[in-house]
């Protein structure tokens, strides 16, 4: 036998050299150290560190404007003001004024009540000057019949999309811009249905706020031919103004309103969690104080965030892989369950952050929903009701135990 | 014809077989090696006593007339069966790693070896049902270990006037377990869980054997071995110590005609030393094991006793760490194999097949192992 032979042998040998070491275990007699335990268990947030803290998104920020006939037993409103539109155009190095032909307006419509028919935006010219510190009461004169430019329906087959509405003829002097208001058009809207009901319309912090749309027509003398123009101006400011301004009741934990609300929860992590366990799941468990009102079949995002640092409201948050997201419809008053094994796993114990989390809105609702959840804090009478985070977790695994 | 035959077993056997997983070395500190070259596995392991190319018996180092080096592997391929299913496990391990050579012109040689002492390789798989949270959750669990204990030997042997051999072994015993703990659940909103830690061992331990040549035919030899005890370390924390075994070992050597040797020989080591210390750590316990072997070498051409020799065997023994309390696992075992010596005899092929069968209770595996022992004397 040649050498050859056996090299190439031992390679056959060698290169058949598969591993397969996987067999069905019989526990207990095949499990040394037993199998993983699983333990469950409830943790509550620090007594009296849970709060909520308003203000993070301003209405004027917000990505949408709501608008309502009562919804939330009071009615809320819209405005808008657009930015100047010059009387004149530049035309061969000479000013030339236009005549204006006729105006569209423009809306979208996020979200609506479905199954309520008959609705309608009105539309009214308010006082050019409107901004951030403009409230309810102060505009509140402006919606009457004189300063209605004009009504928008709403189709019933419509659930999200654009509104357009078209002012021509004798109306336009409805919303005719003259120097006196610096060629400034200011809007408000509010709703109009048979029922108790709202929508909520894209905002210009968004990109989908309105639009205000001017055709017109350009008379050049020494030409004598006539040139069309359109002037199209999307709002600068845009805010939702509620005829009831919301309360924070810092006995419960709020999320959402208008500014935004967002609570801030502690929680003490024991060191047998943060130290040695293996977290499987992690539900933070809340308790509505009320059912959850809004819009009926517009549902909130609720949003759990951790924290990079305990600085109160002004927490920064991790939003890369410690976020924990549920959907709540409206008229839910079930114990909210946020699954939050991720943010407890990698931000609480997998980068040692603080064991606090930030609840909020989603951020396309934050300011920009009718829905406002509220739930009961540990400064609760009753503890069945508390917040809790209910951690299920393995213990350290026996390896030594043969 | 013969190489042909022999390359195409090569080729063959290993994807019939591919090595060794047992069941039976979940427990304890795993399933015992043996530290035998695979001429002496050929034959059951009943010349192991008297084999300069296996680390059981240091005496027979002074039998070493040329410096050698020995490389083996083995592979098995197993069915493995248990109340749970049944399984085909395989894999390869390389048991045994040997130089040893003379010191010229004083009788003595010396040796250095790499043995397994005891194997920890198994991945096991098992599922249930768990209540969690008020409701059932169907969990599987994988537990998954590589890795266990070696045995690193220095020896050395002296050889007085032919009939007597002695020598003295000094072993450390080292290794480590990686050891993983998968744990999925059916209900995806509990995460999927991995744990790992890493065993480690550390001992020392002795060994001397002798080795009485009475006559041209018939020779007997022993073994006394003491391992002290294993320091087991869990991520560098110190988590037990486990005492090893006593080892003694007898063998007989007879050759009734010229082409036919035979031997046997019994060794016994005394687990039971470990028992409190496993039992004390959660374990189910070990017991004292003895393994006999009965084999015989017989060689065609006794001119040339390298070529085409035909070796066979049969063992049973006991194995030390038991799947549950009360219980023994045993195992038999026999086996046939042959080797070559070429290039003026400074290479030598040697090959081994062993039928195996493993019990205990409800839990069984039966297979084959082949085992291939490879020397170069440069």
């Amino acid at each position: 036998m040649k050498p050859w032979y056996l090299v190439l042998g031992g390679a056959l040998l060698l290169g058949g050299c598969q591993e397969k070491l996987t067999s069905p275990g019989d526990c207990p007699a095949l499990c040394p150290g037993g199998s993983p335990q699983v333990v469950d268990e409830v943790l509550s947030p620090i007594p009296g560190s849970d709060s909520s803290f308003v203000g993070y998104v301003q209405p004027q920020a917000a990505p949408a404007l709501l608008v309502s006939n009562g919804l939330e037993g009071f009615e809320e409103r819209a405005i808008m003001r657009f930015p100047p539109r010059s009387d004149s155009v530049a035309v061969r190095d000479t000013l030339r004024s236009y005549t204006v032909d006729s105006v569209a307006f423009g809306f979208t419509v996020l979200a609506r009540d479905s199954m309520a028919p008959g609705l309608q935006l009105l539309l009214y010219r308010l006082p050019p000057l409107i901004d951030s510190s403009t409230s309810y009461a102060q505009v509140d004169p402006a919606f009457v019949p004189e300063n209605l430019v004009l009504t928008v329906p709403i189709p019933d087959t419509l659930r999200t999309g654009v509104l357009r509405a078209v002012v021509q003829g004798s109306d336009l002097a409805r919303i005719a811009l003259t120097p006196a208001d610096s060629g400034v058009l200011s809007l408000g809207v509010r709703l109009d249905a048979p029922s108790f009901t709202g929508v909520r319309l894209g905002a210009s912090a968004a990109g989908n706020g309105g639009v205000f749309l001017t055709y017109a027509t350009l008379a050049v003398p020494d030409t004598g031919a006539a040139r069309l123009r359109t002037f199209p101006l999307t709002a600068t400011f845009n805010t939702s103004l509620p005829a009831v301004p919301e309360v924070l009741d810092s006995t419960v934990l709020t999320v959402g309103g208008n500014p935004s609300t967002r609570s801030l929860i502690r929680f003490d992590l024991p060191s047998r969690i943060r130290d040695s366990a293996t977290v499987i799941r992690a539900t933070l468990e809340l308790t509505p104080v009320a059912p959850l009102t809004g819009l009926a079949t517009d549902p909130v995002r609720l949003v759990a965030r951790g924290i990079l640092s305990d600085l109160g409201a002004k927490s920064p948050v991790e939003s890369r892989f410690g976020v924990a997201i549920d959907t709540v419809p409206v008229g839910s008053s079930a114990t909210e369950e946020l699954e939050m094994v991720r943010l407890l796993q990698q931000v609480w114990i997998g980068e040692s952050r603080p064991a606090g989390l930030l609840l909020s809105l989603s951020p396309e609702l934050e300011a920009a929903s009718f829905s406002r959840p509220v739930f009961y804090s540990s400064r609760a009478a009753d503890p069945a009701v508390r917040p809790r985070l209910r951690v299920s977790y393995l213990r350290s695994f026996p390896f030594e135990n043969p | 014809m013969r190489a042909a035959w022999l390359l195409g077993l090569l080729a063959i056997v290993p994807g019939l077989a591919g090595a060794q997983s047992s069941q039976f070395g979940v427990r304890g500190l795993g399933f015992p090696g043996r530290g035998l070259n695979a001429r002496v596995i050929a034959s059951g392991g009943a010349f192991g006593l008297f084999d300069s190319e296996s680390s059981l018996n240091p005496a027979t180092l002074a039998g070493v007339t040329a410096l050698t080096s020995i490389f083996t592997a083995s592979g098995a391929y197993r069915t493995v069966e248990n109340p749970a299913g049944t399984a085909s496990t395989r894999d390869t391990r390389f048991p045994l790693l040997m130089v040893v050579g003379p010191v010229r012109r004083t009788g003595t040689a010396l040796g250095f070896s790499y043995s397994g002492y005891t194997d920890r390789d198994f991945s096991i798989v098992s599922s249930s049902t768990l209540d969690l949270r008020g409701g059932p959750v169907g969990v599987t669990d994988t537990f998954t270990s590589r890795g266990g204990l070696s045995d690193l030997r220095a020896a050395g042997a002296y050889r007085i006037h032919d009939r007597w051999l002695l020598g003295l072994g000094v072993h450390a015993i080292t290794g480590s377990n990686r050891v993983e703990s998968r744990r999925s659940f059916a209900d995806s909103t509990y995460l999927s869980s991995v744990q790992k830690a890493e065993i480690s061992f550390a001992g020392f331990g002795i060994s001397g054997g002798a080795i009485r040549q009475m006559g041209p035919r018939f020779a007997i030899a022993a073994l006394v071995r003491s391992d002290g005890h294993v320091n087991v370390d869990r991520d560098s924390a110190r988590v037990a110590t486990i005492d090893l075994p006593y080892t003694f070992g007898l063998g007989i050597r007879w050759q009734p005609v010229p082409k036919l040797g035979l031997a046997t020989q019994t060794i016994l080591r005394t687990w039971s030393g470990a028992n409190s210390d496993l039992m004390a750590q959660g374990g189910v316990g070990a017991n004292n094991t003895f393994e006999v072997a009965l084999g015989g070498e017989f060689t065609p051409d006794v001119q040339r006793p390298y070529r085409r020799p035909l070796r066979f065997g049969g063992r049973y023994g006991r194995l030390p760490f038991p799947l549950e309390p009360g219980t023994e696992a045993h195992e038999y075992g026999v086996s046939v194999g042959s080797g070559m010596r070429f290039a003026q005899q400074r290479g030598g092929v040697d090959l081994a097949v062993e039928p195996v069968w493993r019990s205990e209770g409800l839990h069984s595996e039966h297979g084959f192992i082949l085992t291939l022992g490879i020397s170069v004397r440069p």
